[in-house]
């Protein structure tokens, strides 16, 4: 299946991904320090393993930056 | 129309004739500066750049909120301090730097920390605010309470070589909520080792917010609104996330679980 | 000499690019649209480029003529707002 990730197009050689496998195979290296967003819903971090991610899915991650000092 | 409201001085249209000259801007638009009132929190990172730029814009009135003095770590971004500042209130080395550069404005210093308590009687005075702190508790409280009072904000977060900025207008666009939903937990964010920065990074998105609040009030261009803007200056990438409002929302959404404000608990040292 | 009536004047003579337009701008934002603004400038880039720059704001020039002093008058008709 095919998902846009942050823009970039990827494919994957299933019909279903759940959020924190597609965290694990992104290499985000603090998955907490990310807010996902999917076809422009925010997905609740508790969310993010029963998630599916299916075909065409448009998936954005939005990073924690808390500096500002 | 704005007949009446012309009475800038010789100087002043010296000053500001860079803006005026802008199509976009204009007389009308200086005059809009003139009369604007913003809040700048924290005298950071973040905030000292803003605090220049906007003084330099000649918003007309600036209050900028910081608790802490100046330390010689502070000087490698913090630009609107300066070495011989070291041990004096931030708030005041930044209403030094502000009113030497432009004497016509006027600078509230608030030598204080932003709490639930006290928060929403603060930001109520003002037009804008430009959030520039340096910790997610506090990134979250000013949202909450810019959304309670309908007060349109700029956020920023900087780490390492990196920043991100997104405009809210309350009721109209996406809030930081709408992103990010919660703090992160407390453990995962970045310890002190991890969390150096760039100066420069400050600087760029310092002045990213500050334009925001420049085109905010003049009306120009179109706002970092329902966008999370964010940029990876290791390989000067700027990258655009459209976001919307969520119905779910806890702040902003249909059915506000959010009613009152409270102190997230603060972690770890301030990047 | 035109038969158009002016409602505001400046004299920018011997005032320099850009702050000729600046001027040029703040009387120009005391009109309503339709009225007329004269403006007296230098030759050389001043005449080149405030006409220019006005038009690009959305005003007309109604009348450009040649002072006997080498200066130039315009005439602006103050457009959108």
């Amino acid at each position: 299946m095919h998902i846009t990730v942050n823009g970039e197009n990827k494919e994957f050689d299933t019909s279903s991904l759940p959020i924190t496998t597609l965290l694990e195979v992104a290499k985000v290296e603090s998955p907490d320090m990310v807010s996902v967003q999917v076809n422009g819903k925010v997905i609740d971090r508790t969310l993010y393993a029963d998630t599916l991610l299916r075909d065409n899915d448009e998936v954005d991650f939005l990073y924690f930056m808390g500096g500002g000092a | 129309m704005v007949k009446k409201m012309i009475d800038f001085t010789e100087e002043q249209l010296e000053r500001y004739s860079r803006h005026i000259l802008l199509a976009d801007v204009g007389v009308e638009g200086q005059i809009r500066l003139s009369s604007a009132r913003v809040l700048i929190i924290g005298a950071g990172g973040l905030g000292a750049p803003v605090a220049l730029y906007l003084a330099a814009a000649g918003v007309g009135t600036i209050g900028i909120v910081d608790n802490d003095i100046v330390e010689v770590s502070n000087l490698q971004r913090q630009v609107c301090h300066f070495h011989n500042n070291i041990g004096k209130a931030k708030v005041e080395s930044a209403r030094e730097k502000m009113k030497a550069i432009n004497p016509d404005i006027t600078v509230i210093p608030l030598e204080k920390y932003l709490v639930a308590d006290n928060i929403r009687e603060i930001i109520r005075d003002y037009d804008f605010v430009v959030e520039g702190s340096d910790n997610f508790p506090t990134k979250f409280l000013v949202n909450d309470a810019c959304v309670m009072e309908s007060i349109p904000f700029s956020i920023g977060g900087i780490l390492r070589f990196d920043g991100q900025a997104m405009t809210i207008v309350p009721g109209e666009s996406a809030c930081y909520r709408c992103a990010f939903r919660n703090p992160p937990p407390p453990d995962a964010v970045p310890s002190c080792s991890e969390a150096g920065v760039l100066g420069a990074i400050a600087g760029m998105l310092g002045t990213i917010q500050a334009a925001e609040t420049l085109k905010f009030i003049t009306g120009a261009g179109s706002l970092l609104t329902d966008t999370l803007l964010s940029f990876d200056a290791k390989n000067m990438d700027f990258h655009k996330v459209r976001l919307q409002r969520q119905d779910d929302c806890a702040i902003c959404g249909k059915e506000p679980s959010i009613r009152t404000l409270v102190d997230y608990e603060q972690t770890t040292c301030g990047i | 000499m035109s038969t158009i009536t002016t409602d505001a004047s400046r004299d920018c003579r011997n005032v320099g690019c850009p702050m000729n337009m600046v001027y040029t701008k703040v009387e120009l934002a005391k009109l309503s649209p339709g009225q007329v603004l004269e403006v007296i400038l230098d030759d050389g880039p001043p005449i080149n480029n405030v006409p220019k720059s006005v038009v690009l704001e959305g005003h007309a020039i109604l009348e450009k003529s040649r002072c006997d002093d080498g200066t130039w008058r315009i005439l602006i008709r103050c457009g959108k707002k």
